[in-house]
């Protein structure tokens, strides 16, 4: 009997100890849920120095982790990006490829901690979509530095990833159609719009047809017209008539690309579900998506105090980030509530072998039990805070000299929202300037 | 042996196991994080596939021997009686990776010169350095030691190029094939005649692993 108290006693410490581990395991997450508000609140400010240097605090407190390096990378990239520093952006932006590269090859270990705690273990290895925009900001920051041949470079990277990822997906669709035998399930990728960016097509084709590579801008202005079109569904709205942004396959007929970011990313929170009865508690937390409305509705240029131009909503990243969601939804909750159920079971179990030892160490044990199923299941809600939301693009023609452009943002009332002034000068051999301007609200 | 034996040597066991487990441990720790050993830079290291020295040096040592043993350079020595002068131009990138062409273009002109059969000239950046302190000299520098103006060696031939990848990864992005194919050319800077044209073809084969521990 005394024996059997002895190893009571050090189980019950084991499983204390072990509770206090996933309480301070929980507690991280939740800080790092803190500081990634925190760094888009900075972010949607416009104070990128206030940004980089919450982005240093957090590393010194070591909030992002191994596991969190592409997010870190991905956060810096385009902080450094907004300020102006592109040699930096880029370096953050090539090393959060690399890791998303090195995180194909899964964890076990880590798969096994997320099973017994929550997703937050698992390495965050970056969505598709945030694979493809980091070389279009990449692009962009060669296109900054005049590096044609980099923004090149970046512009193949993208056209190869949505490539794969359209064999991906569509391919899968077209396998598992040829499969079914019986031809009444209708198989498609379905409204799942990941493997094409409009935004990267604009900016391929715009990059080949000015290095003059037309039969490569042909191919991206097609692709742009398909991506326009599965966007449009994506957001319910009749699609824009690519044709009228056919000026971009026309090297001479613009000397200026304008981009403009608006709105921010999708904000993630956790909801929870509990279960109980007199003697089962289950607990099981999973994040939702809500976008983030902006309150721009539409980009106007002004060229010289002169002329007028709008720019065109090329993507909503916003949408294709919630669609995403959508997508991995039904794994996301199968994976929660089974690990749930496996945490109940368990607990269960070991509460009851304690229980039947001793009735006041069991009520111990039911409480040690109850902490460790609240502080452990924790919704991952990582993410890229500081990815605009929408994306508007044009080109014009400005004529030699300095040319004084403003940037207004509209409301849907017309009313002008902010506005950014800029002076480009311009020569008979400019080949492309870029303007680029963002407004997160 | 009786029972109280085989318990006292079992207990020895174990502490002796946990002894070398947390000397293990703290050799491990005692060690520093990075460890750094110089290797022949001619040694193979492929760590992540992509494009790196080893690719580079491979490029150099091809071009160098096929432009250095083909009948452009007979020729024009025969003719000319003197060694051709040769001006780098651009080698394009129009990879899928940011690749610095002047690794090994760097390496060409170094064996080109030291072969003593071929001139090389400063390429349009290089001269652009070296005219401005010749201008510079026009007004600071000593009479004796001012170099002529106008006096540059102008160049045969020029030689340009490009890189082209192609890459082919299979659905499940476990396994990547990438194709590399770096082409020089030397082109007569009077006539554009091609005098040589070089290639040099890498293939590799990346497989990532699933699963680590």
């Amino acid at each position: 009997m005394g024996s059997s108290k002895i190893h009571i006693h050090r189980f019950i410490s084991k499983l204390l100890l072990l509770g206090v581990i996933f309480l301070s395991v929980g507690c991280h997450s939740y800080m790092l849920d803190d500081a990634q508000y925190e760094l888009r609140d900075s972010f949607t400010d416009g104070n990128y120095e206030r940004s980089q240097s919450l982005l240093n605090k957090f590393e010194e407190k070591n909030l992002y982790k191994s596991k969190d390096k592409v997010l870190w990378n991905l956060e810096n990239g385009i902080i450094y990006h907004f300020s102006g520093q592109y040699d930096s952006s880029t370096a953050f932006l090539n090393r959060a490829e690399i890791e998303i590269e090195n995180n194909y090859t899964k964890s076990i270990s880590r798969g096994f901690a997320s099973f017994l705690s929550n997703d937050n273990k698992l390495a965050y290895d970056g969505e598709p979509y945030e694979n493809i925009y980091l070389n279009a900001f990449k692009a962009l920051n060669f296109v900054h530095q005049k590096d044609w041949e980099g923004a090149l470079v970046e512009t193949r990277r993208m056209s190869f990833k949505m490539e794969q990822l359209d064999i991906k997906i569509k391919g899968l669709a077209d396998a598992l159609s040829k499969a079914d035998t019986t031809g009444r399930a209708e198989w498609s990728s379905g409204r799942v719009n990941i493997q094409n960016s409009a935004f990267s097509h604009y900016l391929s084709a715009v990059l080949y047809a000015k290095t003059r590579r037309p039969d490569n801008a042909r191919i991206e202005f097609e692709k742009l017209g398909i991506a326009l079109r599965e966007q449009a569904e994506l957001g319910d709205y009749e699609p824009f008539d690519v044709s009228n942004l056919a000026q971009i396959r026309e090297p001479e007929s613009y000397n200026v690309l304008l981009t403009s970011f608006t709105g921010q990313s999708p904000i993630k929170f956790q909801e929870d579900i509990r279960l109980w009865d007199d003697d089962y508690y289950l607990k099981f937390s999973f994040p939702s998506v809500e976008l983030y409305p902006t309150q721009v509705s539409g980009v106007r240029v002004n060229i010289n105090g002169e002329d007028d131009i709008n720019l065109h909503l090329i993507e909503e990243m916003d949408l294709v980030s919630k669609d995403v969601y959508r997508a991995k939804q039904p794994i996301i909750y199968t994976r929660a509530l089974l690990r749930s159920l496996i945490k109940a079971g368990g607990s269960k179990f070991i509460t009851k072998a304690i229980e039947d030892e001793n009735e006041n160490l069991g009520l111990l044990a039911s409480i040690a039990s109850f902490i460790f199923k609240e502080a452990s299941e924790k919704a991952d809600l990582r993410g890229w805070q500081t990815l605009p939301g929408q994306a508007w693009m044009n080109v014009v023609k400005l004529p030699p000299g300095t040319n004084k452009v403003t940037l207004e943002y509209l409301s849907n009332t017309g009313r002008v929202l902010y506005s950014e002034d800029y002076e480009v000068d311009i020569t008979e051999n400019t080949q492309l300037e870029l303007i680029e301007s963002i407004y997160s609200k | 042996m009786n029972i109280n034996t085989q318990n006292q040597q079992i207990t020895a066991m174990k502490y002796s196991f946990l002894s070398i487990i947390m000397l293990a441990m703290l050799i491990t720790a005692c060690r520093p994080s990075n460890e750094v050993t110089r290797i022949d830079p001619g040694s193979t290291t492929d760590l992540s596939g992509r494009w790196n020295d080893t690719d580079a040096r491979l490029v150099a040592e091809e071009m160098i021997s096929d432009a250095l043993t083909k009948p452009w350079l007979n020729q024009f020595s025969r003719n000319n009686q003197q060694p051709p002068v040769l001006i780098l131009g651009k080698v394009r990138n129009e990879s899928m990776e940011h690749i610095d062409t002047e690794v090994f273009t760097k390496e060409m002109e170094r064996a080109f010169v030291n072969s003593g059969s071929v001139s090389m000239v400063a390429n349009s950046q290089e001269r652009q350095q070296v005219r401005d302190e010749r201008a510079d000299q026009q007004t600071n520098a000593s009479y004796e030691t001012t170099k002529k103006m106008a006096q540059e060696l102008g160049a045969d031939f020029m030689m340009i190029g490009n890189i082209n990848s192609i890459v082919d990864e299979a659905v499940d992005n476990r396994t990547l094939a990438v194709f590399y194919t770096v082409n020089l050319e030397l082109i007569n800077v009077e006539t554009n005649q091609k005098v040589w044209i070089g290639n040099k073809k890498i293939k590799k084969l990346i497989e990532r692993r699933n699963y680590r521990g």
